[in-house]
């Protein structure tokens, strides 16, 4: 049992009791409802819990402002104690830090008496006053310290320049430095002492002899001592003497008079492009060469290719030119020049070189896929497939490819073929539109209008074309021209077909005759509006004299009252003719029963032709037009 | 690749093999038809080494085919494969063995009329002479039977009444797509024949 008086300043003191519980602490509870109750603690192990929740270090603090006596209690207390149980340990803890306490007390203690009694020691507030400087000294001091700073830093710009120019005197690692870019382009090797390099096409598919191997050089070798070194860099290449120099292929379509013209197989070697400049950058003259390599390599195939193809006029080959046949007299020249800058000056190109960017793109274009070709073969490829076969090939031998298929198989375009099909599309096409735009410009009246679209490729394209005549534009005629390499596919409106050569007239011809029926057709639209009555209608008749080409297109026409008879003949050739039967309605009718109207007794009378050139109107349309608005009042 | 029907033509007794296919080829070219160079097919029969029951393969070669390589079992299975499938057999030697002298081959003229493709080889079994073979194909159809009487008309202006009806094993296909299959076991049926012809005249001599 515990008992703690609680003391109040304010409030009279009162004896309060606290005691603790009498009952006993509950440990468990048995399923029977039997309790099993903890032990009561016995009077010191109750002292001894209590005394573990002292937090000893907490007081220390506290204590410090309290009078001394306390602690002594306390000690005094501690004193009692220790001797009381001095083997039990949980109390050597509490001795321990009641015993430091105690000895930093009794420190603490003399130390005050040493203050308070001032017979050994004086404490005195230590002074704050700061020493005066003069101004003289403390600029000395700034100047001192300047110049160590100015020191440091000239020190640290000497060592820098000294590393420029180290740098710019040390070739060395510049050299290893631009090798090293060098062989992020390009391949190289080491043999030996000397260091190749390959800037031939071999490892993108390139099946060429020629070889195209460079070496690399130091300048700093090249330049003997003593001599500035004037070139921008450290590296150099030294190029095989074949491969110097600018080249490319030229293609050139020209209209020739004979079936070929051989005198235009001179020589020809403009020197257009210039020559490299010998210090040039060494990427620069790399991809230069690597240009000419390519054109070699492309002139090469098309001249083996043209010998060995057995076309129906034969492809020739004369030097540095290859002579082809496109369309009589249209002739396809290759040429590959090569300028080296060794030549002597030529005195020519005074006449105009017609070089046809687009066929060179493509030449260029058919080798590189050659060469992609002989690389990267159709993806789904099994691994126990013969390498470089199709899909169709390999499959041939499981589905039983018959002997005709497997040989169309095996037949592939050769370049120069391929360039040849392109060449004559061009062609075509230019042909096409210069028919084309010729009409449009010569001719009036009908209105030509062409769509050309803009999806085609390289061997075909598409146009539209159409007429309206002014001021009637509802009456839209067209025809669409699918231009192949070697014919014209011409799709009309009624959906008919017929195909064209490569020759122009029967493409002139044609839009021609479609022209003279777009008339038929719009007096036919006239009528329908006017109200007149269509009697006959034949777009191609036979009628008439025989024409150079084409076939006329008849119209027959009644007027609403029917007095009036229109006949409209349009033929490409002769032009449009229009002729008119007004029949006088007489005034006696016969009594015969079988004429039931009275249109019929005027059956009489005579076709007028009618000059449609006096006739007044913008256009053919609006000519008759007028006319027939006229005669529907009569 | 059309619908073609294999004829065996009988040689008449008393005349050889070649006089009876010259007088076949100038028949054949009084018809019109141009030579188009030669043809060549040629079976070869492997015999099942381990199995208790015996199993015969027969590996067809076609010169129309060049690619293909026909393996067809006595069932009538039939494997098209590559031309590599040779190799595959000659590893295969410890289950299938070749026969030996069991090499027939049929080889001759090969003729185009029109849509016809017309083909007069000799059978010959190990060198030696065992009869002949016209083969008529008709290239435009798929179908043998759309076109059977087309092919029957032309059959019997060379090959006589033995063309009366389509050949057996083509029979029951008439109304399904040809296949190159479908001649090749033609083929085989006329060299099994011509090979059990051999086997029964051997003991007799």
């Amino acid at each position: 049992m515990l008992k703690l008086a609680y003391d109040k300043m304010a409030a009279p003191s009162v004896n309060v009791c606290v005691e603790s519980v009498i009952e006993h602490q509950i440990q468990e509870v048995n399923y029977d409802g039997q309790e099993i109750y903890v032990a009561p603690l016995s009077m010191s192990e109750n002292l001894s819990k209590l005394a573990y929740k002292i937090d000893f270090f907490k007081d220390e603090s506290e204590e410090k402002g309290k009078p001394t006596s306390e602690g002594e209690k306390e000690t005094d207390e501690d004193k009692v104690l220790a001797p009381f149980q001095p083997s039990l340990w949980p109390w050597d803890s509490v001795r321990n830090k009641l015993k430091g306490a105690l000895t930093e007390m009794s420190v603490l203690y003399d130390v005050l008496n040493i203050a308070k009694e001032k017979h050994y020691m004086v404490t005195d507030p230590v002074s704050q006053e700061a020493p005066e400087l003069k101004a003289s000294l403390q600029m000395l001091a700034k100047k001192k310290s300047l110049v160590a700073a100015s020191q440091i830093l000239s020190a640290g710009a000497e060592r820098l320049k000294r590393v420029q120019a180290e740098m710019a005197s040390n070739t060395q690692e510049n050299f290893l430095m631009e090798l090293l870019k060098l062989r992020k382009l390009w391949r190289l090797k080491k043999v030996h002492n000397t260091i190749l390099g390959e800037l031939s096409y071999k490892s993108a598919g390139s099946r060429f002899w020629q070889g195209g191997t460079f070496e690399v050089l130091k300048t700093s070798d090249l330049v003997a001592e003593g001599e500035v070194n004037t070139r921008s860099s450290s590296l150099d290449v030294s190029i095989p003497s074949e491969l110097e120099g600018v080249a490319y292929i030229q293609v050139e379509v020209n209209d020739v008079p004979n079936l070929m013209d051989i005198t235009s197989a001179t020589l020809k070697m403009p020197a257009g492009l210039g020559t490299m400049p010998p210090d040039a950058y060494w990427q620069q003259r790399l991809e230069v060469a690597q240009n000419v390599l390519f054109c070699k390599e492309l002139f090469a195939q098309l001249a083996r290719e043209a010998v060995q193809i057995k076309g129906s006029t034969p492809h020739m080959v004369i030097g540095n030119q290859i002579l082809t046949n496109v369309f009589p007299g249209v002739q396809l020249s290759i040429i590959l020049c090569h300028y080296t800058g060794k030549e002597k000056k030529v005195a020519l190109s005074s006449h105009k070189l017609e070089h046809n960017h687009v066929l060179e793109h493509s030449l260029h274009q058919l080798l590189r896929r050659v060469h992609d070709r002989n690389l990267n073969y159709s993806p789904p490829h099994p691994v126990n497939a013969m390498l470089g076969m199709t899909k169709r090939r390999r499959l041939a031998g499981p589905v039983a490819t018959s002997r005709q298929e497997l040989m169309e198989m095996s037949h592939s375009e050769s370049l120069l073929e391929q360039i040849l099909k392109q060449t004559k599309h061009s062609v075509l096409r230019l042909r096409t539109m210069r028919v084309i735009d010729q009409l449009a410009v010569t001719i009036q009246d009908p209105q030509i209008c062409a769509h050309w679209s803009c999806l085609n490729n390289s061997l075909e394209s598409s146009v539209r074309i159409s007429f309206t005549c002014y001021g009637y534009e509802i009456i839209r005629n067209s025809l669409v021209l699918l231009i192949g390499t070697d014919s014209i596919r011409v799709v009309m409106k009624d959906g008919r077909v017929c195909s064209l050569s490569f020759e122009v007239t029967e493409l002139r011809d044609l839009i021609q005759w479609q022209i003279c029926q777009h008339q038929t057709m719009c007096v036919l639209h006239l009528a329908k509006v006017q109200g007149w009555t269509v009697l006959s209608m034949i777009n191609n008749s036979g009628h008439a004299d025989m024409e150079a080409y084409g076939t006329s297109s008849t119209v027959m026409l009644a007027s609403p009252r029917g007095n009036v008879t229109m006949a409209f003949h349009s033929n490409p050739v002769s032009g449009q003719r229009l002729a008119v039967k007004k029949a006088e309605l007489g005034g006696e009718v016969h009594g015969s029963p079988a004429v039931t109207a009275a249109k019929w007794a005027g059956l009489s009378g005579d076709y007028e032709e009618v000059n449609l050139q006096q006739l007044e109107g913008r256009n053919l349309v609006g000519k008759i037009d007028m006319l027939m608005a006229r005669l529907n009042t009569s | 690749m059309g619908v073609s029907c294999v004829y065996d033509y009988p040689v008449p007794d008393g005349r050889s093999g070649a006089q009876v296919v010259d007088v076949l080829q100038k028949q054949v070219e009084t018809m019109g038809a141009y030579k188009t160079g030669n043809f060549h097919i040629d079976c070869e029969t492997y015999q099942s080494v381990m199995l208790n029951s015996p199993k015969t393969l027969h590996i067809l070669h076609n010169s129309e085919h060049p690619a293909s390589c026909f393996a067809i079992l006595d069932s009538g299975n039939t494997l098209v494969a590559d031309t590599l499938f040779n190799g595959l057999m000659s590893n295969l030697k410890n289950y299938y063995q070749a026969r030996k002298g069991a090499k027939i081959e049929s080889k001759g003229q090969r003729y185009q009329l029109a849509d016809f493709v017309l083909k007069i080889g000799s059978v010959s079994l190990a060198g030696s002479f065992k009869g002949i073979l016209v083969e008529v194909e008709y290239s435009p159809s798929l179908v043998a039977m759309e076109c059977w009487n087309l092919m029957k008309e032309l059959l019997q202006s060379i090959v006589g009444n033995i063309a009366e009806t389509p050949p057996q094993t083509l029979k029951p296909r008439m109304d399904e797509t040809f296949t190159p299959t479908m001649a090749m076991l033609q083929y085989l049926e006329h060299f099994n024949n011509f090979r059990n012809k051999a086997a029964m005249s051997q003991p007799a001599r």
